[in-house]
């Protein structure tokens, strides 16, 4: 009898994998340069996206990067301090910078 | 709106090349031969990973000999975070609300089962493909030119369902929205909107992608379908279609997605355009998919160059190819059209016969008799949308 309601068991299951899609996504390290700042990016870049994100962009101007933070805090609602808003921009420029766009 | 003097393209971007230091920008090949990662996605072979979370996968360059990007190969663009895991196909419905008589709940099952099907062929290319073309680095993620694909799609037709609803007499536009969420609650949902009159009859919801169901991560179990159209409208795990009288504004609509509603659809980085508009269809493009560039080969052995060339829907009439950086081109072999909408493989014979660099040029001609531009000929805009350059592969002849 045991036996028999453990088949029935596994036969439901299976049925039910049929209706349930389980997908276990992969997560990747970017690594990005520890400094004094990396807790800043830590505390406001991980809520929506990877450090995949920063790298993708390539060393990029003090300008660029001060916009791409403002963006983030204007367009995409980061709560991203005034303080942290100027420690973003020194951290990016610092690691991933150039002179001119 | 629908620019169909894209052939005028190549002689207006030359006029518009800024030299001023102070304008200064430029188009370049966009970057290549990126680091595919060890790491697997599910349902995925190794792809370049621009991202995890949210996921950004680009398909390598060698996968453009084919007519069919296979399901594991082909990109992946999300826009937000969290993306569910998990979907009870018994309770998961599409609903179709707002300016209708019958609100309507769809599982996967009665689409299937209640519906005309119908099958495409169709191309897949994000607005922002070859992004990195453009120089100053425009805003979004800098992909080389694997943001794009071509797969069988199995579906019912918008058109149908909208039919079922019932549209009220002053129903004019949708609005689609998929079950990937933001994190922060203020931030815009990823809507894109459909004027009702100009949905087309191919535009079909699609549960099945080259005969399987659809990948996790193109958007599984459902995906809107708009062949010609750039990718962007095409919403993944389509679950809401909003039937309204006026245009809703929304900032995937409004602001991102959007090019210079001009002549050459060019701005330059410090005077952005007033006027612009959405990204819909796409222009003529072709992508070598062998030889790979820094490839050695045999002189006076035999090369076959293979590639794929796309267009809005007009279809291809010429892929030509030069080895002379472009001053004579050849005309090169097509293979069979699947549809209209499809990538169209080409192949090229030839037999290099002198040793050392050898650069491969691919420039498609569509029916409408537009044709691609020089990388360097193309204008800037802010969003680094629509790059279409001819394509350049440099081997090495030993």
């Amino acid at each position: 009898m045991k036996k028999i309601v453990f088949i029935l068991l596994i036969a439901t299951l299976s049925l039910q994998a049929v209706y349930t899609e389980k997908v276990k996504m992969k997560s990747i390290s970017f690594e990005i340069p520890v400094d004094k700042n990396t807790i800043v990016m830590q505390r406001n870049c991980q809520w929506c996206h990877s450090y995949g994100y920063i790298l993708n962009q390539g060393k990029q101007s003090r300008e660029f990067w001060h916009k791409i933070v403002l963006k983030m805090r204007n367009t995409y609602k980061a709560p991203i301090s005034p303080r942290d808003e100027l420690l973003a921009t020194e951290y990016l420029y610092k690691h991933f910078g150039k002179e001119k766009n | 709106m629908r620019r169909r003097d894209f052939f005028k393209l190549s002689v207006v971007a030359s006029s518009v090349v800024v030299t001023n230091s102070l304008n200064a920008y430029k188009t370049r090949e966009p970057r290549d031969n990126q680091t595919i990662s060890l790491e697997s996605f599910p349902e995925k072979r190794p792809l370049i990973i621009h991202s995890d979370r949210p996921p950004l996968l680009e398909t390598p360059r060698d996968a453009f000999t084919k007519a069919i990007t296979p399901n594991d190969e082909l990109f992946v663009r999300w826009h937000m975070p969290h993306i569910p895991t998990a979907i009870n196909m018994e309770t998961h419905y599409l609903q179709v609300h707002g300016e209708v008589n019958e609100r309507l709940y769809l599982t996967v099952e009665m689409l299937k089962k209640e519906f005309k099907s119908h099958t495409i062929t169709v191309a897949m290319q994000c607005g922002g493909n070859s992004r990195s073309a453009f120089v100053p680095t425009t805003s979004g993620i800098q992909w080389g030119s694997g943001a794009m694909g071509c797969s069988t799609y199995k579906g019912i037709k918008l058109k149908d369902i909208l039919a079922r609803a019932g549209l009220k007499a002053d129903a004019r536009w949708i609005t689609l929205n998929g079950d990937d969420k933001a994190v922060m609650e203020k931030m815009p949902h990823f809507k894109r909107e459909l004027k009702i009159s100009e949905i087309s009859d191919e535009t079909i919801i699609a549960y099945e992608q080259n005969g399987e169901e659809l990948p996790f991560l193109n958007g599984y179990p459902l995906r809107l379908i708009i062949p010609g159209f750039y990718s962007d409208s095409w919403v993944k795990m389509l679950s809401d279609i909003r039937v309204t009288k006026e245009y809703q504004k929304y900032y995937y609509m409004d602001t991102a997605y959007r090019v210079p509603d001009n002549a050459d659809e060019s701005e330059t980085p410090e005077v952005h355009a007033k006027s612009t508009k959405p990204l819909e269809f796409m222009n003529v493009k072709s992508y070598i998919g062998y030889p790979t560039p820094n490839t050695k080969l045999y002189a006076k052995t035999k090369l076959t160059i293979k590639g794929i060339a796309f267009d809005e829907g007009s279809g291809i009439k010429e892929l030509l190819i030069s080895l002379d950086k472009g001053k004579t081109w050849v005309e090169a072999t097509l293979g069979e059209e699947l549809s209209k909408f499809a990538f169209r493989s080409f192949t090229y014979r030839m037999k290099p016969m002198n040793k050392g660099k050898l650069t491969i040029m691919a420039k498609a001609v569509n029916n409408k008799g537009e044709e691609q531009p020089f990388a360097h000929e193309i204008a800037w805009n802010h969003g680094g949308y629509k790059y279409n350059g001819i394509d350049s592969v440099t081997v090495s002849v030993v």
